[in-house]
């Protein structure tokens, strides 16, 4: 079997209603924490971006033919780009997370077509309708010539959009991966979310990684923010959308495994207001873990949205260097040390683990 | 129909169809050149041309035959206003 | 890295549920696009679509995508062998696209008419990933399961992505295929942009004027060659190589020299270790729109050189499906191998002069090749290329 390479985090972008910025913007919000502020959307508070900063984000002449979920992603990647200094010509693949995509495009195609007919249709919307629209825009900004790959999941579009980036460096197929996710906040959307009984509070935004294999990033003096030591992803049992009740998670032992069996010594997981899924994943990480271990989600915080797994990475790279583990409800933070698991449970049983540790 | 009038329906398209914004659309003159890659021009891909030809149809009712070689029409405002009214005569 | 082998193969398509009726006519050279009846087509310019004539699987309350993707997934299980076997490690990865569309269209077109449906089902159905949710727990799959979204590419990049993890050792058997179905979105949308063709589509002829649309579902199950051999499961052939790579030119328009094609090309001949020499056929993406058959020809021709290997593109018989595409070919392009038997471009009248191949005009064409190829190139330059050998 083929050597698996070291993976490293040379570059962070995030965009969301708490904080625009590379590393350095993430590594201060997290060091107090603050709620992003929430309006109402559909009927239910919503962390979502004030019109005014995704303006200042993208030149106007550009931004006529990006939709907004595109120009979140554009945005995101962009920092995360310009942050690990690397020369895309040398090669950059692209792996966007969504939950949702592009709903907003999709509503406004069939809506020109409910109120005039086919010449209500709008050319310039179509290609928005399929979900791989943020990561084609994306390429091209960023000009990622490599794999492309859009993954949708239900809440860990992020966390496993990471981790299939980790996976294609470790295994030799690119030297380099922009990897994240991003999603954003549509009316209509989050009204049907709430009539499905979807609880947890959303959010908006992207945030991406650029993901090299170590030893290309020492060779180009990259700084390097942090390590993926080991990825796995995995389904535990569960009806779709639906909580389940197995503990033993094949994943956390998969990816610890590849990190060479290390311990974490505390965890990002994916626990939010909707309370069965929350225990259930305690459940799964107490058996996997051995012990409840410290643990922050940030999902009270910024909302659910497929940056936010993405960000707990991020996040861990940040807690990993700095030693300290953020406290979701505004209590000092926890002194941590060594490598940290970041956790994702959808339900439905999606089920992903990151081992990350500081450089 | 003459050409002035095509020209400010042209402006609304701008706005409605091809989501520039107001004052921009507002700054175009006559002169100003559509395809993207000419010096001034407001920068139209092919696309935003497929987009352009949903519009005038709708709008003017000029249907455009794909295989009819257009390129020479759609250079600039002034000649694309002349095409219409020309085609909405010959109706 | 380990060797992939295909082992199942599951198909729906417009030809009717099942592989046998898929390759029944394919081989004929049969044409099913015919006259839209799914949805009102008034007011556009092609009124037609190679549809699925009849669903045979799932439950009515599941949407239509799900049932074709249910249908030709669990033929690809029963196919191995696998029907009966432990299925916690199997891996399930799904390339789609509308998703349960076309009923989430019918909640919302009912919502217009000022009517007040309930969201249930239809909604919960509508993302492309719902399929993977359904038919993971359907059919009991617990290893890793995802959904890509690549536009036209990703059943292809549903297979690429199954091929790596067993390669990489992540898993040992994997259940991969892609689906779409017939939705209004997609049908008027591909018209807007006046890509379709009033009337069947004809690659790679003089005189083609677009695409068709076609809805379906194309799964393999594929395994590394160890465990299969050990299992004494059929070998179909080996997945020996994929390359995947990325325009970054335009959301809608190919790159005009075919670098990105020419490259998945070179990087799937590459992966398998393999020299162009021993490619006797390829399954073009072939969508008869002018400027993708001229592109790929290009870059066929770049990577190939000019002549010698067969191309034939079989969206000539069940039109453009979409997500199911790169599932449905790859079925497809197996069954060229075992069955040595080369589909015709079945709509081929007067052959483009600018396209230097035997595109295999209207009748299968016997021939024994060691190695085929299919290739996808999505909206938005997402280029992939799967490269089988024989077993």
């Amino acid at each position: 079997m083929q050597d698996r390479r070291a993976v490293v985090i040379t570059g962070v972008g995030v965009v969301n209603a708490a904080m625009v910025g590379a590393s350095p913007a993430l590594g201060a919000w997290l060091a107090r924490p603050r709620a992003a502020a929430c309006v109402p959307v559909g009927g239910r508070p919503a962390a979502r971006l004030p019109e005014a900063t995704l303006a200042g984000l993208i030149d106007p002449a550009e931004a006529r033919r990006l939709s907004r979920v595109c120009q979140l992603t554009i945005a995101g990647a962009r920092v995360a780009v310009a942050e690990s200094g690397i020369d895309p010509a040398r090669g950059l693949g692209l792996v966007v997370g969504s939950e949702l995509g592009d709903f907003t495009s999709t509503i406004a195609f069939a809506d020109g077509y409910l109120a005039r007919g086919a010449s209500g249709l709008s050319a310039l919307l179509f290609p928005n309708t399929v979900m791989n629209t943020m990561a084609a825009t994306t390429a091209i900004a960023v000009a990622s010539r490599e794999l492309s790959l859009t993954l949708n999941v239900p809440g860990v579009a992020g966390e496993l959009a990471v981790a299939r980036g980790a996976a294609a460096v470790a295994g030799g197929r690119v030297d380099a991966v922009l990897a994240g996710g991003v999603d954003e906040i549509d009316p209509l959307v989050a009204e049907m979310l709430g009539a499905l009984g979807d609880q947890p509070m959303r959010g908006e935004g992207a945030t991406f990684l650029v993901l090299e294999a170590e030893a290309t990033a020492r060779a180009r003096n990259a700084a390097v923010l942090g390590r993926i030591d080991g990825v796995a992803w995995r389904s535990l049992s569960a009806r779709p959308w639906g909580v389940g009740r197995r503990a033993a998670s094949r994943a956390i032992d998969a990816a610890r495994a590849r990190a060479g069996g290390a311990a974490p010594g505390w965890v990002y997981g994916s626990a939010s207001a909707d309370t069965a899924l929350s225990a259930w994943e305690s459940r799964v990480l107490r058996a996997a873990l051995g012990a409840d271990l410290p643990a922050a989600s940030l999902g009270g915080l910024l909302g659910q949205h497929g940056g936010l797994g993405a960000l707990r990475v991020a996040a861990a790279a940040w807690t990993a260097r700095s030693g300290l583990l953020p406290d979701d409800d505004g209590a000092p933070a926890t002194r941590v040390s060594g490598p940290g698991l970041v956790h994702g449970l959808a339900r439905g049983g999606g089920h992903v683990a990151l081992m990350v540790g500081a450089a | 129909m003459e050409a002035k009038e095509v020209f400010d329906e042209l402006k609304t398209i701008l706005v409605a169809r091809l989501k520039f914004d107001p004052r921009r659309a507002a700054e175009v003159a006559e002169t100003t050149p559509l395809p993207k890659g000419v010096e001034g021009s407001i920068g139209l891909d092919s696309l935003d041309f497929i987009e352009l030809s949903i519009a005038i149809e709708e709008t003017f009712g000029v249907v455009l035959d794909e295989s009819e070689e257009l390129t020479a029409h759609f250079a600039s405002f002034e000649t694309l206003a002349r095409f219409i009214v020309s085609r909405r005569g010959a109706a | 890295m380990r060797r992939v082998v295909v082992t199942g193969l599951g198909a729906v398509s417009p030809f009717g549920a099942g592989v046998k009726a898929y390759w029944a006519g394919l081989a004929a050279g049969a044409c099913a696009i015919r006259p839209l009846t799914l949805f009102e087509s008034d007011g556009f310019r092609c009124r037609i679509a190679a549809e699925v004539p009849e669903l045979t699987a799932g439950s009515p309350r599941r949407s239509r995508a799900d049932r074709l993707a249910l249908g030709a997934a669990l033929e690809a299980i029963d196919d191995a062998g696998l029907a009966d076997a432990d299925r916690a490690e199997i891996a399930l990865i799904i390339g789609a696209v509308g998703g349960g569309m076309l009923e989430a269209e019918e909640w919302y077109w009912a919502r217009a008419r000022g009517e007040h449906p309930a969201p249930g089902a239809a909604l919960r159905a509508i993302l492309p990933g719902s399929h993977a949710e359904t038919l993971g727990h359907r059919l009991g799959l617990g290893g890793p399961r995802h959904t890509v979204v690549t536009a036209c590419s990703s059943g292809a990049v549903a297979l690429a992505e199954a091929a790596e993890l067993i390669a990489d050792g992540v898993v040992d058997v994997a259940v991969a295929g892609g689906v779409d179905g017939m939705t209004r979105l997609c049908f008027m949308g591909f018209n807007t942009l006046k890509l379709l063709d009033p009337e069947p589509c004809r690659p790679f002829d003089k005189d083609r004027r677009g695409m068709s649309i076609g809805e379906g579902a194309g799964f393999v199950v594929l395994e590394a060659v160890e465990g299969a051999r050990a299992r004494g499961a059929r070998i179909y052939a080996e997945l020996a190589g994929h390359g995947m790579t990325t325009d970054a030119f335009h959301v809608t328009a190919p790159e005009p020299e075919g670098e990105g094609m020419a490259r998945a090309m070179r990087a799937a001949l590459a992966a398998a270790g393999v020299t162009v020499g021993a490619v006797g056929y390829i399954n073009a993406h072939g969508t008869a729109t002018p400027q993708n058959d001229r592109i790929e020809a290009r870059a066929i021709a770049q990577v190939f050189g000019e002549g010698r290997v067969l191309v034939s593109s079989t969206k000539s018989m069940i039109g453009h499906t979409m997500a199911a595409a790169g599932g449905l070919e790859a079925v497809a392009t197996v069954l060229t191998l075992t069955q040595e038997l080369i589909p015709p471009t079945a709509t081929l009248v007067t052959p483009d002069p600018e396209v230097t191949f035997d595109c295999v005009p209207r009748v299968a064409r016997e021939a024994a090749v060691e190695c085929a190829i299919s290739n996808s190139f999505g909206f938005g330059g997402q280029n992939v290329t799967l490269l089988f050998r024989r077993a």
